[in-house]
Parts: structure tokens; C-alpha cells; sequence
């Protein structure tokens, strides 16, 4: 992957903070679009899809779905820690994840990059991107 | 009424009444039978006019325990009904929903979670567990076994029949449905809903959530006192002040603790700061939906400085873990002050700016007067909080009502609209950021010296109930101890929760152009609403949402030119 990465962001059950700090670098601070990431409105474009969230009962057939949609190969990024390993909802009855679970069910090969934090500052997000990118 | 009449008033209900506990000054207990539960709630509600504030359903040792609180904020007392279920094996209870549409979406999450039934409920579909969750599994009963394979959503699995689905559809289908949700990435998180609509104009809307709910009242039940304040802190990222503050209040209560002076202040800059970012957050999304991306850019440009000084305070921009029981985790340094002030000047006159150009600006009067009225007799039945009942004339504020924290040593005003529409609630918030800088300013030049906190050593058996102020309105915390170092049962009841359900009552009969402001307007947080325990029942990937955006841009596109080209004034003045 060598051109701008095109992101989907995917909510599969987060708090609403690395949600919030992923919005936070489309505006004026870090604006991540002088790079040529854009967060794009349809799965069927996007290169990557940042998941935050710990997968709920009601959200993995969705997340399944979405990926399924997403042309390969696509890098899928578990951005804080509920996405990497479900954090401290580790326990709930209603929590399936954590994301790369759910991802590998349906593709045991898919590109799964790992951004821990709770939530990661928007720095560390975009050093996890530019991480992973460089080493694909 | 002062609290003494309020008493008096209550101590009417005698006869339908096992006792009546006086347990502080504004706070009372009224035990009773399930079968004058309905009755009860019906006097406080309508004859005293009470307001509904949430219930929570308890697995208790030998019966089951629903409790219906209500606050009387004008004296901020806080009224307990706790309605005995004998029936371990069919739990049931009327239902107040038909009465208290604010109990409607409460009374199916009991439904679902504990399995009690609420008789004549006039809608008990499935509301907070998944689709293909197991009928008969109650997750909050305490002898709930854990799944040994959870419902992990194998669409092999699910209803082949939407209509056979406990999440089925209310609406009528043969209407033409506008779906909107789950995933969109301007909506940042997930939620369903469905509008049935008549041409242009929405004749009736319906939301299916669950796709955010965690189970934390459960994983609450399994921390020890002095960890729920990192959970609560993660209901919602955007409120993760208020929810712990507000755990933490209801513990102290138990415990008869009262924190250090210091400590309140430290409390109230940092609840002020984030209602400083939240409303800014929210103003800049207004903006976005209606077209106005020069404000979204703007207004999260203004919102940065804040987040650096919550980070300077307590080491993370979002997700604070400061509070503890007893008081604070870590101090403002005395030298952070003069920064603090500096940064709050600076943010004022951005602020001061953003309004003026919202108040002066005609197109965004055209746009958002008189869109998605929510009236003020539609706010008290549906017991909406915060901005969204200030907005629709109901001067309620929990800062003030129940003083917690620094808040009553404090001048500050709290900020009312009669009008009930979007403007009225952006001038609300608007006006309350600046209030906020006021708050944080004071608060930094009387905070005294003196230690954090206090040490905590044991929670004695008891209730305790905390509310807070959050951005988006009353968070309610309830804490049940037997004396050990978990908490028995805790509920929290964040304030979307009351305010989405009013959509009911704010979009029908609007144009599908104004929905999507609509649906914006009261700061919807559905981190929050779900906090325990999309796509249709197909799992259909719908992008209507983007369509409905467009709508609303087109509708601020056709205004413009209808009132000639305007430049929103610059940002530097």
C-alpha cells in the first residue's frame, strides 16, 4: 500500500473516546487529510478500517458484514484498548470481541494492526498508521 | 412546596405504604407492595409533579425489587419507591409507562435484564440485548450463569423472519421506511433508526440500540468500590468526569464521608472543563450537519487548549480517573493556575464569537427556529434533562437544585429557553460554555489550600444515590452496600437515555431535511444510553444517513440563496 490510505471507521461498541480523538484528526490540529487520509463513507472505498469498541453480540455480525464489503486487501486497525483486547469490559456478558477474533472467524489471513491506549492520543494513532503502512 | 410540604404530601400515601423513610434532609425512601407501586407513581408523578428520573430492578434474596426514583428539584430531594415482588418465579408489575412515557424504555431494559414483566406496557420488544440473544437468559438476576458460548451474532443462527425477531418492527410497513443507521462515519456511533415517512414529512420514527451495550452495571457488581470510578469513567468518553463523580458521590453518601474543600474545587474545574469541550464538540457537529463545516473546523480548533489542560491536570485528555471516594486522585498545582485562566480568556472570546455569529446569522435563524419542537409539557412527560429540558423552559440543573462539589459557593447562572427547538437548545449551550468559563475562573482564584482527600476505610451497608451535571444533563448513580467491598447493586442512568426517547415527540411531522438537526440536537450519546448490557435484522448495510445529510446541506444551500450570499463573519474578527 503505497498511495493515501482511504479509512472506514467502524464503532463496534467503544466509549465514544477514540471515536472522538479519530474525528479529532480531521480537524485543524492534526489534520491527517494533508497526508491523504480520508475517511470515506462506504466500506467499498476504504483501504483500512479503524475499529474501536469491544464488539458487542448486537455489533460482530455488522463488523463481519462490513468486512466482508471492504475490497482486499484491507488493513484493519483495533484502535484503543477495547478493540485490541476488550480492556476493562473484558468481562461482559454482552462482549464478544475482542476485533481481531471476530475479523479472523470470517478471514484467518486478514491484516490486523493493533494501536492499545485508552484512548491513544491522536499522535499515537497516527504513528500506528504510518507503522503499519511502512512495513506492508 | 419546601420540603417540609413535601412531607406532609407524602405522608398521604400512609396506607399504601409498608414505611417511609426520612434518610437525610433531601432524601427520602418509601417502601411498598408491588400492587400500590402503580398508584404511587401516579401521585408522585401527576398530583406532586415529581420528576421521573430512571428505576432499578433488583435480584434481591427473596423477592424481586424495582425502584422508581424521582427528583423534586425544587428543593433537590431525592424520592425512592421501592416495590416488593414476591413472585420469585413470575415477577410482574403494572406498568407506569402508559402514564410516564419517561418509564418506556427503562421498564423493557428490566424487562430484558431481569425478566420481570410489566403488565399493559404498551411496547415490551427487546431493547438493549442482541437479537439473537437467548429468550429466558437474564443477565442481572444473581444466579445468571454465564454463557459458555456467548452470542457471538453467527448470522446462520438468526430469526430467518424479521418479524419473528424479538426486535421486530412496531411501524407500520406499509409505509415507505427510511432506514437510517447503524454505521455511518459521521455518526460516530451506532444506532437504527427507522422513519416512516409520507412524502416529506415523517410520520413515525422507531430505534432499535443494543449495539453499544457492555454489560457495565454487571462488571460493576465484580470491581471493588475503589475501581467502578475507571469503569464508570469509560461509560462515555465525553462524560467521563460526571459519571465517576457522580459514583463517587453516592458512595460518599453511603459512607457519611465528606471531602476536603480543596477537593470539591478540583472536582468542579475539571467537570466545567469538560462541559467546556462537550458543548464547543457539540456546536462544531451542528454546524457540519447542517452544511456549516467552517464552524466543525473552528469550533474543534477552539476545543483543543481545554483538552491540553485536562491532560496537564490529570494526564489524559479524555478519561481522567481523578475522582476517588473521599476526594481527588491528583491536585491542580498552584503554578497551572495562571495558565488555566490564560487559556480560558482566550476560549472566551472564541466562544463569544461563535454565538454572536449563530445569533446574527438569518439563514441558521431560517434553518433551526422553529424545527424539532420538543414543548415543555412533552419535556416533563418524557423527563428529559440538561440542555434539552433548559431549552423547552424547565429551569432544572442539578448544580444548583442539589448542590454538589463547589457549585453553591459559586455565582453562575442557570440558562433557560422557552422556544423547545434547535436554536433554543444551540443558544443554551452556547450561553452555558461561557457560564462554565465563569465556574472555572472563580473557581481557580478561591480555591483553598489544604489537602486532597480524605482516606475511606469501609463502606457501611446502606443506599446512596449521586447525580451530577453532565454536559448533557443529569447522570444518576444509585449504590446498594451490604457492608462488603463490592458494590450489591449498582445502577447509573446517563441522560441520553431519557433524551433520545423524546425524538417520539420532536421529529414526527418534521421534513426529513431536518431530521438529521433534529436528531443532533439534544447531543444524543449512545455510549451512554446503552451503557450495560446496526443494521436491520438482515444485516443490510444502509447509507440512507448520507443521503439525509445531504438533504439537510441542500435545504441550508436553497435558504442561502433564496437570502443572498452572507459571509460568516471571520474568525479573527
Amino acid at each position: 500500500m503505497k498511495k493515501s490510505p482511504w479509512v472506514f471507521h467502524v464503532n463496534t461498541g467503544a466509549c465514544n473516546n477514540c471515536d472522538i480523538e479519530i474525528l479529532d484528526l480531521l480537524a485543524p490540529k492534526f489534520d491527517v487529510e494533508r497526508f491523504g487520509i480520508k475517511l470515506v463513507g462506504s466500506p467499498r472505498h476504504a483501504d483500512a478500517l479503524l475499529v474501536t469498541g469491544v464488539v458487542t453480540a448486537q455489533a460482530a455480525p455488522r463488523l463481519r458484514e462490513i468486512y466482508r464489503q471492504t475490497a482486499k486487501p484491507c488493513v484493519v486497525f483495533a484502535i484503543g484498548a477495547c478493540a485490541c483486547d476488550t480492556g476493562i469490559f473484558y468481562s461482559g456478558y454482552h462482549v464478544v470481541g475482542p476485533v481481531d477474533k471476530i475479523i479472523k472467524e470470517i478471514d484467518p489471513n486478514a491484516i490486523i494492526a493493533y494501536v492499545p491506549g485508552c484512548p491513544p492520543k491522536p499522535e499515537a494513532m497516527i504513528a500506528g498508521v504510518v507503522k503499519a503502512l511502512s512495513t506492508l | 412546596m419546601n420540603q417540609r410540604e413535601l412531607e406532609d404530601r407524602l405522608a398521604q400515601l400512609e396506607d399504601k405504604l409498608i414505611t417511609m423513610e426520612r434518610r437525610s434532609h433531601n432524601r427520602i425512601s418509601l417502601q411498598c407492595e408491588a400492587e400500590h407501586a402503580y398508584e404511587i407513581n401516579r401521585f408522585l408523578f401527576e398530583d406532586v409533579h415529581a420528576r421521573f428520573v430512571i428505576a432499578t430492578g433488583i435480584d434481591s434474596d427473596n423477592c424481586f425489587e424495582v425502584l422508581y426514583h424521582y427528583s423534586y428539584d425544587q428543593t433537590g430531594c431525592v424520592i425512592t419507591v421501592d416495590a416488593f415482588i414476591r413472585d420469585r418465579v413470575h415477577p410482574s408489575i403494572e406498568s407506569i409507562a402508559p402514564r410516564i412515557p419517561g418509564a418506556d424504555w427503562i421498564e423493557r431494559e428490566m424487562h430484558d435484564l431481569l425478566g420481570i414483566d410489566f403488565l399493559h406496557h404498551p411496547d415490551m420488544r427487546r431493547l438493549i440485548l442482541s437479537d439473537n440473544w437467548p429468550e429466558g437468559v437474564y443477565p442481572l438476576r444473581k444466579d445468571a450463569v454465564r454463557l459458555e458460548s456467548r452470542p457471538d451474532g453467527d448470522p446462520e443462527k438468526r430469526p430467518l423472519d424479521q418479524m419473528k425477531s424479538p426486535a421486530r418492527r412496531t411501524i407500520n410497513l406499509s409505509k415507505p421506511i427510511l432506514p437510517v443507521g447503524p454505521f455511518h462515519p459521521l455518526q460516530e456511533e451506532m444506532e437504527y433508526f427507522q422513519l416512516a415517512v409520507d412524502g416529506e414529512i415523517v410520520t413515525d420514527i422507531d430505534m432499535r440500540i443494543s449495539y453499544n451495550h457492555r454489560g457495565i452495571e454487571k462488571i460493576s457488581e465484580s470491581l471493588q468500590y475503589d475501581q467502578v470510578p475507571f469503569l464508570v469513567s469509560r461509560i462515555c468518553g465525553i462524560c467521563s468526569a460526571s459519571h465517576p463523580l457522580a459514583y463517587v458521590q453516592a458512595v460518599e453518601e453511603i459512607a457519611g464521608v465528606s471531602p476536603p474543600e480543596r477537593a470539591l474545587y478540583v472536582r468542579t474545574i475539571i467537570n466545567e472543563l469538560e462541559r467546556i469541550h462537550s458543548h464547543v464538540l457539540w456546536v462544531g457537529l451542528a454546524g457540519h450537519f447542517i452544511g456549516y463545516d467552517t464552524v466543525f473546523m473552528w469550533a474543534w480548533k477552539y476545543r483543543e487548549p481545554v483538552l491540553d489542560l485536562l491532560e496537564m491536570i490529570t494526564g489524559n485528555r479524555n478519561n481522567y480517573g481523578n475522582v476517588r471516594i473521599g476526594g481527588c486522585r491528583s491536585d491542580i498545582p498552584n503554578e497551572l493556575k495562571p495558565q488555566i485562566v490564560k487559556a480560558m480568556d482566550e476560549i472566551e472570546k472564541k466562544i463569544d464569537m461563535l454565538t454572536k455569529a449563530v445569533l446574527d446569522d438569518p439563514i441558521l435563524h431560517a434553518r433551526l427556529k422553529g424545527i424539532g419542537v420538543l414543548t415543555k409539557a412533552d419535556a416533563i412527560r418524557y423527563a428529559v434533562t440538561g440542555p434539552t429540558a433548559r431549552a423547552s423552559g424547565i429551569p432544572i440543573d442539578v448544580r444548583r437544585d442539589d448542590p454538589y462539589a463547589a457549585y453553591d459557593l459559586l455565582d453562575w447562572n442557570v440558562i433557560t429557553q422557552p422556544e423547545g427547538d434547535v436554536f433554543a437548545k444551540a443558544v443554551v449551550r452556547l450561553l452555558e460554555t461561557i457560564e462554565s468559563i465563569k465556574i472555572v475562573k472563580q473557581a481557580v482564584k478561591r480555591m483553598p489550600d489544604g489537602p486532597i482527600s480524605v482516606e475511606v476505610r469501609e463502606i457501611p451497608p446502606g443506599e446512596g444515590y449521586g447525580r451530577a451535571e453532565a454536559p448533557r444533563g443529569e447522570t444518576f448513580h444509585y449504590v446498594r452496600s451490604d457492608g462488603g467491598n463490592r458494590p450489591v447493586r449498582h445502577k447509573m442512568r446517563a441522560p441520553s437515555f431519557v433524551n433520545v426517547p423524546s425524538f417520539k415527540a420532536s421529529c414526527i411531522g418534521e421534513h426529513i431535511a431536518d431530521v438529521t438537526i433534529t436528531l443532533a440536537s439534544v447531543d444524543p450519546c449512545y455510549s451512554c444510553t446503552e451503557r450495560l448490557a446496526a443494521v436491520d435484522g438482515n444485516s443490510k448495510i444502509t447509507h440512507d444517513y448520507a443521503a439525509l445529510l445531504q438533504l439537510s446541506r441542500d435545504e441550508t444551500d436553497r435558504l442561502r440563496k433564496v437570502m443572498g450570499p452572507r459571509r460568516m463573519d471571520g474568525e479573527e474578527g
